[in-house]
């Protein structure tokens, strides 16, 4: 009875084009958000009526035995939320990198939330919500997204530039990044005065200026893939917001701006190398001609007829 | 092993062969030549004691033994030729093995008594033997691969550092020199241990082992002291950059392993642990050692099946089911072994992911499947193969040559190694130098990257090749993803690699072939790859680690001409089951078509070094020859009763160091028929005499000791010289019995047996020596490996190796 009665009501909502059903559920958080972002009337319609369409969906067989509980959708709703706010996260920092930096919050929001459901397996045996969330059908989306979320958060390493606890950006992670925006800054300050002449040489400027900083933060990056390298056996990378802001400047630096230029010293090395070259020769040489051949003495074999047997070979075969 | 001091030689001649010195042939007409006397005559003799009992040399008729005399005569005429060294020769070095038992009085007591149980726990004892083979050789391969890596490692490491410093401020000649100085200094050291301590320990090892399981005693192969430059050197050649690897030594290591332990006592450390007595002879002996050569292959390639069926391969004429089952078990625990130890090191200790010193890497099959199109490509890589490891033969061929004859002295052989080792420092550093092919980093694939001229971020991708070991190598280029090398970077390191790898082998320093050859394969192969991939514009998307695969196959298949157990190992080191159909096609064409052209790398060494290697079977074309022409003659025979003067006597004579006799019937009318009665061996005569055996001893205190076979064992496998056995002129009027020692049923032939019948004898039952006798069962002639090994199918058909001492 009452559950026609809520099938009812929602029809009714859905032609309104009304928030009537979210009366009782705690209002939607993306709601208020999306309203002040994209100030449109529209873009709310369109939320609310795939949150009512959703309701529908979800209300339907709400009586039956097995179907979700209220507490479990509130978990699935809130894992909806953070990982909305996560992927955008994601996706606005991916160029330039900027993922561990902007992106940790949320990240953890994902992780708590994610927690929330698996631990809520314990506290009521019929509301399973673990059970039901994570592993009744054959898709398990929210495994699925889950498991998307941490192999990007272990490829980008980003575990590497994030305090322990993963509170905030560890001290070096912040000084390296300071240091990479003074380079920038520097780059910038020195390149505006000759950022109208095309041709990429000759930014002996910026070269001259920014020379020290390039190199300090080189050194503070070999000092950071040293310290990581000790933890553990093979190469780690560092994390990925590092080594995209070195190699961002690196590339300035030696292709933009042109640099490094390595001394090379062509002639000492041709010169030293043909020497080694050449001494080979000369040592077979030598040794062909002053070191005595070594002769074999041959030993005959004693045999009846050894003459007759090589006649007889020779016969056979000429 | 020569079990003699040097002067002595009795090497391996099993019969009369010595000069002849023309007064005792003649003045001696009736009696078998090999007169002791002219030619320098033993320490023990007196010219009047020797007339009356020359020894009973048994000439069956006369008319033969004219035939003799008249041959001797011309022969001495021409003697002593010298000739500079060439592939046509046989040494006097070579021994046969004592593979057959010598099934004496003595042995037949022993077995007697020796109850079921007891044959249990000998059963037992070989399981627990090859478990410790198993074990020791993963261990010593364990130790080769962590110290390598340190010490490359090290090097690498100063050496990058060094170029790092100077690209920066100039002066890079400096780290060319250090390079160089560093990597000759270290192949010094190698070098010098090989040289001046063990020269049988150069070269893979493998040519020794195959020569040992042929049944030829090559020898200190199988020593302690062997094995420890064996290791030390390769470690020292692989650290000092050469384009070598250390996988083939492995095989070596694991056989001098397994022949210490089969034997539980070190002659060279003179410690004797009183276990394992009953398998101190050469047939135990040898079954032990190929169970260490597949154990070394294992441990060397984690191919544990790869490793049976190598030894399989090389030893197969003496194999049962047994052996082989036990063969397999040594292998798995090296493999075992090698792999629960290095993962340990490399600090994940349950993971058991480094079953061998190489590691091919994963080959997923979804990712580089082949598909039906791809076999003629696969097979034309076979050709090409062949076609490189026949020029990479050739050219090897010429250059030991050159090395044989001219640089034979230690000395030169260390300061030729040294050479090579500047040379490939420098080579390496000029092709990174002038290289421009700069990749970006990725984090660990690269394991020492090097700048030079690269934009900062990037290294040189022709370092990547050059300046790593050579494993190392061959695994970036299976699998580094497609870009990473750029073709001209291929191109200029297979040319550059082959010419360093052919000039390497062969150098006194203990170092395998399988890694370079495995490396230049690889590279052109990749190479391949990527021409395919451009020449039809993307129609065959070509994976270029797949190709350098077969590229590698190819190459070692032409270079080594190994079919089953190659494949077989190559497989495994893949661990891709499904590789097998291309790798089996690549390397079937390599052989064939190297075949054409010339022998294997192996092979042809084995000739080089005048080895009496025995093949499958006789030349094709030797059925014309009989018993009687291959056989010597005439033999040195002893009677059963002998007199201890005589025995002392034929044992020192330096010209003709015979290590079998056989043993006619003693009758005192020398114009009777003598019928063969058995076989005994050198060894056995010394121990007799070491232990004074004598007849009228026997006599006079009766609470003699009888010998056992005990005695006999103590003294295997170096058996003292004769020269250190002292005999008074009185002993050596008493008689010695041999009746009890000899083997009473020495496998016979008669004269008209053709060759490959002989041969199948010889080569099925392992053979030392093998009698030809007449119809009255009088011995005529002797054969022996030396005189089967002489004939072999030429360009111009069958051709006759001479004898010669080297």
């Amino acid at each position: 009875m009452g559950l026609a009665a809520r099938l009812l009501l929602l029809l009714l909502a859905l032609s309104a084009g009304q928030g009537l059903g979210s009366g009782r559920r705690p209002p939607p958080q993306s709601g208020p958000e999306g309203w002040a972002l994209g100030g449109g009337r529209r873009l709310l319609s369109l939320e609310l009526l795939e949150e009512a369409e959703d309701l529908s969906l979800a209300l339907l067989g709400m009586g039956l035995p097995g179907a979700l509980p209220p507490e479990c959708r509130e978990l699935l709703v809130g894992f909806a939320n953070s990982s909305v706010r996560l992927t955008g996260c994601l996706v606005r920092s991916a160029r330039p990198v900027r993922l561990c930096q902007s992106c940790y919050r949320h990240f953890q929001s994902v992780t708590e939330q994610l927690e929330n459901i698996t631990r809520a397996v314990g506290n009521s045996s019929e509301s399973n919500c673990a059970k039901s969330l994570l592993m009744s059908d054959r898709v398990q989306l929210v495994v699925i997204l889950s498991q998307f979320f941490n192999s990007t958060w272990e490829k980008a390493n980003c575990a590497n530039c994030l305090k322990n606890n993963s509170e905030g950006l560890s001290n070096s992670t912040i000084e390296f990044l300071n240091l990479f925006n003074t380079t920038l800054m520097c780059f910038e300050h020195n390149f505006q005065g000759q950022a109208i002449s095309v041709v990429p040489s000759n930014h002996t400027e910026v070269c001259r200026k920014c020379n020290q900083t390039y190199r300090n933060l080189n050194a503070l990056y070999n000092k950071m893939q040293k310290m990581t390298e000790q933890g553990s056996e093979h190469r780690t990378h560092l994390c990925i917001d590092v080594e995209d802001a070195m190699n961002i400047t690196r590339r300035l630096w030696s292709r933009t701006f042109n640099c490094s230029v390595p001394c090379s010293d062509t002639v000492p090395v041709i010169a030293v190398s043909s020497f080694i070259l050449f001494l080979p020769v000369i040592f077979y040489l030598s040794s062909f001609l002053h070191s005595k051949q070594k002769k074999r003495i041959l030993i005959l074999p004693k045999r009846i007829q050894s003459n007759a047997s090589l006649v007889n070979i020779q016969e056979k075969y000429s | 092993m020569a079990n003699v001091a040097k002067k002595v030689s009795w090497s391996g001649r099993d019969r009369d062969e010595e000069d002849e010195p023309p007064a005792a042939g003649e003045a001696t007409p009736l009696l078998n030549g090999a007169g002791p006397g002219a030619a320098g005559g033993p320490p023990h003799s007196r010219p009047i004691t020797h007339l009356p009992f020359l020894r009973l040399g048994k000439l069956s008729s006369v008319d033969l033994d004219d035939d003799v005399r008249e041959l001797e005569t011309e022969a001495t005429n021409q003697f002593p030729s010298e000739i500079p060294h060439n592939e046509k020769l046989l040494s006097l070095k070579y021994e046969s093995l004592d593979y057959d038992n010598c099934e004496n009085q003595l042995f037949l007591e022993e077995e007697r008594r020796i109850n079921h149980t007891a044959f249990r726990t000998v059963e037992i004892k070989r399981w627990v033997i090859c478990a410790m083979i198993g074990i020791l050789t993963g261990l010593v391969a364990c130790f080769i691969d962590i110290v390598v890596e340190k010490l490359a490692g090290l090097k690498f490491r100063v050496v990058k550092d060094n170029i790092d410093k100077f690209t920066e401020k100039g002066g890079l000649s400096f780290s060319l020199l250090l390079w160089a100085i560093l990597n000759s200094s270290v192949v010094m050291v190698g070098s010098v241990i090989v040289a001046f301590i063990e020269p049988v320990a150069a070269g893979s090892g493998i040519p020794q082992i195959k020569c040992y399981l042929n049944g030829v005693k090559v020898p200190h192969v199988v020593r302690l002291k062997t094995l420890v430059i064996k290791v030390c050197g390769v470690i020292l050649s692989v650290v000092g950059g050469l384009a070598v690897g250390k996988e083939g030594p492995m095989i070596h290591s694991g056989a001098v392993i397994a022949a210490g332990i089969s034997q539980g006592r070190s002659t060279s450390l003179k410690r004797d642990f009183k276990i394992f007595e009953y398998f101190r002879r050469d047939t135990e002996k040898r079954d032990f050692v190929s169970a260490g050569a597949a154990a070394g292959v294992s441990a060397a390639f984690g191919a544990p099946v790869g490793g049976v069926l190598f030894s399989l391969e090389e030893g197969a004429s003496f194999w049962n089911q047994f052996l082989t089952w036990r063969i397999f078990f040594a292998s798995m625990i090296s493999t075992f072994t090698l792999n629960s130890i290095l993962s340990f090191y490399h600090g994940n200790p349950w993971d058991l992911s480094s079953p061998g010193l190489i590691n091919f890497g994963r080959f997923d099959s979804e990712k580089l499947g082949y598909t039906f199109q791809e076999i003629p490509i696969f097979i034309v890589m076979g050709v090409v193969g062949g076609i490189l490891g026949a020029i990479f033969n050739a050219l090897n061929y010429w250059l030991t040559m050159f090395r044989i004859r001219y640089i034979h002295r230690p000395c030169l052989q260390v300061i030729e190694a040294m050479l090579v080792a500047a040379v490939t420092a420098a080579v390496g550093f000029v092709m990174i130098y002038c290289s421009s092919d700069c990749q970006p980093l990725q984090g660990d694939s690269v394991a020492y990257p090097l700048q030079l001229f690269c934009a900062d971020g990037e290294y040189n991708s022709m370092a990547t090749a050059f300046f790593n070991t050579p494993e190392k190598s061959v695994v970036s280029l299976f699998h580094n993803p497609p870009g990473s090398y750029n073709p001209m970077t291929l191109g200029m390191f297979t040319l550059m690699y082959f010419f360093l790898a052919c000039w390497t082998y062969g150098l006194t320093v203990s170092a395998g072939v399988f890694i370079p050859s495995l490396l230049i394969g690889a590279a052109w192969g990749r190479l391949f790859g990527i021409s395919l991939a451009y020449l039809t514009s993307g129609a065959i998307w070509a994976d270029p680690g797949k190709y350098a695969l077969m590229g590698a196959a190819a190459q070692l298949g032409g270079i080594v001409r190994m079919t089953l157990s190659l494949t077989v190992i190559m497989m495994e080191a893949t661990g891709n089951v499904t590789y097998g159909f291309p790798i089996m096609l690549a390397l079937m064409t390599a052989k064939i078509v190297g075949d054409y052209f010339v022998e294997g790398l192996y092979d042809m060494h084995i000739q080089l070094q005048s080895v009496p290697f025995l093949h499958w079977e006789a030349p094709v074309t030797s059925h014309s020859l009989t018993a009687r022409e291959v056989m010597s003659a005439p033999v040195t025979c002893l009677r059963r009763i002998e007199k201890v003067g005589t025995v002392v006597d034929i044992l020192s004579d330096t010209s003709s160091n015979h290590n079998g006799f056989p043993v006619v019937e003693s009758s005192p009318d020398p114009t009777q028929v003598a019928g063969l009665r058995g076989l005994i061996l050198r060894s056995q005569l010394i121990v007799l005499l070491k232990h004074k055996v004598f007849v009228e001893r026997a006599n006079l205190t009766l609470v003699q000791r009888r010998l056992k076979l005990k005695d006999f064992r103590d003294a295997y496998p170096r058996f003292p010289p004769i020269q250190s056995i002292h005999v008074s002129q009185d002993e050596r009027e008493c008689m010695m019995d041999l009746t009890e020692f000899m083997n009473p049923s020495p496998y016979t032939v008669p004269q008209e047996a053709s060759l490959p019948r002989v041969f199948k004898l010889f080569r099925a039952l392992g053979l030392r020596h093998l009698v030809v006798v007449d119809n009255h069962n009088e011995v005529v002639g002797l054969v022996t490996r030396k005189d089967l090994a002489r004939y072999r199918l030429g360009k111009e058909g069958l051709e006759e190796l001479s004898l010669a001492q080297t």
